[in-house]
């Protein structure tokens, strides 16, 4: 079944900046959709687009058969629905916590939906337990490393528990165990039925975290799309669009044996 | 001599820096209390509610107290709450007595003098007469500040800016103000940090060799910078509480509890209060 449908998406900033010129791509419900791309290449406008807080100024974009419009998120009940089913992580967490403390914070989104407080707490306890926030729960957020801050960022999409997740460069500044348990927790939201659409710059975790990989090129439009391997193994295509650089080529050269066996 | 002149400058830019440091460092130690809030002391031990209510009640005492030594026992409560609270003395006398002259000169003086308070003369400064009741009336005035101030120091040191924020709502402050005022104090310490650390980057940048005015332009122009970067990340923020379902009125967590302890304090402040206002 398809989730989001983009069509000819053009979206500019104020000011003329243009973010997104004439983007299509679908996203079918339960896959793993990686979006690669040099830097200011429209990753995150695009997922702010896909979350409903900003409305492409030309195209469309539709999630689950309905238009994400304005005013289509102006009404309550749709609104409502929306946000249950559909989490977004911000690249920056400064962005992504605002509450007082850690555990407000994670309780924020349950709390807005309408969840029952046994349910949100049951759902902070796991949460800090799995993300090992437990001592962190009553501090403010904003006092915490990048690292932390992350974790608590992810545990606070994952409280709502929403069937598509949305994450802007979830394993950035994470240290290998983390990052290596969030790409686990990925594998099981998707064995769960959940979709994700995740912008990275971490080509080596590619293959581990998406079925399909859009590529983003310089001109803000999609350049190429496919499976991790076939995007991986387009020298060409990663170079054009500054994914890999000639003088690290050799690097990347190697890690490809790695990817291929 | 090239070289003195150097060095002088160096010197110079240390002396901005450190400044700048310091008084980032105070801005920081005054208004975010995360340390000294979880401190095991006397104050930080009650409930944020019942603290507030007794803050409360000893500012009003401070305001209907009609006699000096009233006003000075409300006083002499103030330190030694900071005492039994592990606040250090000297740390505590200084952050109030920092404030104290800001709050109070600007009205206290005109007021000594006899064109705003006719009466009885007690001195004069050439033409300025300072009358009695004006003495009076301004000694009375600086005392009251200076107890309201140092309640004011009190609480906001021993109470965690969340729980405070929390208490308000419990009080009937309503809600989307309370979080108005969580967000701007996440802002100032988001945005104190952010001057500091473009400060460093800068002098990492310019090695120490940052002459003091132009250090100061770059910090102002910086500060300019930082400002806009702020309200960008207001937008974002609002951006994220929409993704998180957020629909005008917020939703929080309460989770107070009162203990016995709680309301043995409330009624022996509220005592206190009756006991000094009443005194003749
Ligand atoms: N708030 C904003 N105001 C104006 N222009 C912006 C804003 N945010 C992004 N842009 C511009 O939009 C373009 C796309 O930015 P976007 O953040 O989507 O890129 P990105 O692919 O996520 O980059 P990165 O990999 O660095 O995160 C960039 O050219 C950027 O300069
Ligand atoms: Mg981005």
């Amino acid at each position: 079944m398809t989730l989001f449908e983009c069509r000819d998406v053009h979206y500019a900033y104020p000011g003329r900046v243009p973010a997104l010129c004439g983007v299509d791509l679908t996203i079918e419900t339960g896959t793993r959709v990686a979006l690669i791309g040099a830097n200011g290449s429209g990753k995150s406008t695009l997922l702010s687009l896909l979350d409903g807080l900003a409305f492409p100024q030309r195209g469309s974009i539709r999630f689950a058969g309905q238009e994400l419009t304005e005013a289509a998120l102006q009404d309550e009940a749709f609104a409502l629905d929306f946000r249950r089913r559909v989490g977004l992580v911000f690249q920056n967490p400064d962005v992504q916590l605002f509450c007082p403390t850690v555990r407000e914070d994670i309780a924020f989104g349950p709390l807005q939906l309408g969840i029952d407080a046994a349910t949100i707490e049951r759902r902070v306890e796991a949460l800090a337990q799995e993300f090992h926030l437990e001592a962190l729960l009553d501090r403010p957020p904003h006092r915490l490393s990048v690292g932390e801050k992350r974790k608590v960022a992810f545990a606070t999409a994952l409280a709502i528990e929403p069937e598509v997740l949305l994450l802007d460069e979830p394993t950035a500044g994470l240290d290998p165990r983390t990052a290596t348990h969030l790409i686990e927790r990925l594998h099981d939201a998707v064995h769960q039925g959940r979709t994700m659409v995740i912008a990275t710059h971490d080509l080596h975790i590619l293959a581990d975290i998406a079925d399909v990989v859009y590529v983003f090129g310089q001109d803000r439009r999609l350049a190429a799309s496919g499976t991790p391997e076939e995007i991986l193994t387009n020298h060409d295509l990663l170079e054009a669009n500054n994914l890999i650089h000639t003088h690290t080529r050799h690097i990347h050269d190697h890690r490809q044996y790695r990817w291929g066996g | 001599m090239c070289d003195k002149r150097r060095r002088g400058s160096g010197l110079a830019g240390d002396f901005v820096a450190r400044s700048i440091r310091g008084a980032l460092t105070f801005l920081k130690e005054a208004v975010f209390a995360e340390e000294t809030a979880s401190l095991p002391g006397l104050l930080q031990a009650l409930d944020p509610r019942v603290k507030l209510a007794s803050v409360l009640f000893l500012l009003l005492a401070t305001m209907f107290a009609r006699t000096l030594p009233v006003l000075g026992m409300l006083y002499l409560v103030c330190p030694l709450l900071a005492v039994l609270s592990r606040l250090r003395l000297g740390f505590f006398l200084v952050r109030t007595w920092v404030f104290i002259p800001l709050f109070s000169l600007a009205i206290a003086i005109p007021a000594l003098f006899s064109f705003v308070s006719p009466g009885k003369i007690a001195a004069s400064v050439g033409i300025f007469h300072i009358t009695q009741p004006g003495l009076r009336a301004a000694i009375f005035f600086v005392g009251r500040v200076t107890v309201s101030v140092s309640l004011a120091v009190l609480l906001s040191l021993t109470t965690r800016h969340a729980a405070l924020l929390k208490a308000l709502r419990a009080f009937g402050v309503p809600q989307i103000f309370v979080m108005i005022l969580g967000i701007c104090h996440r802002y100032i310490y988001l945005f104190v940090e952010l001057v500091e650390h473009t400060y460093l980057a800068i002098r990492s940048r310019s090695g120490a060799r940052l002459h003091h005015w132009q250090g100061r332009r770059v910090v102002a122009w910086n500060i300019g910078q930082l400002w806009a970067r702020s309200c960008a990340l207001n937008e974002q923020v609002y951006g994220a509480m929409l993704a998180r379902g957020f629909r005008g009125e917020p939703m929080t967590l309460d989770r107070f509890r009162t203990q016995p302890r709680d309301w043995v304090w409330l009624a022996c402040v509220t005592f206190v209060c009756l006991a000094l206002t009443t005194l003749r």
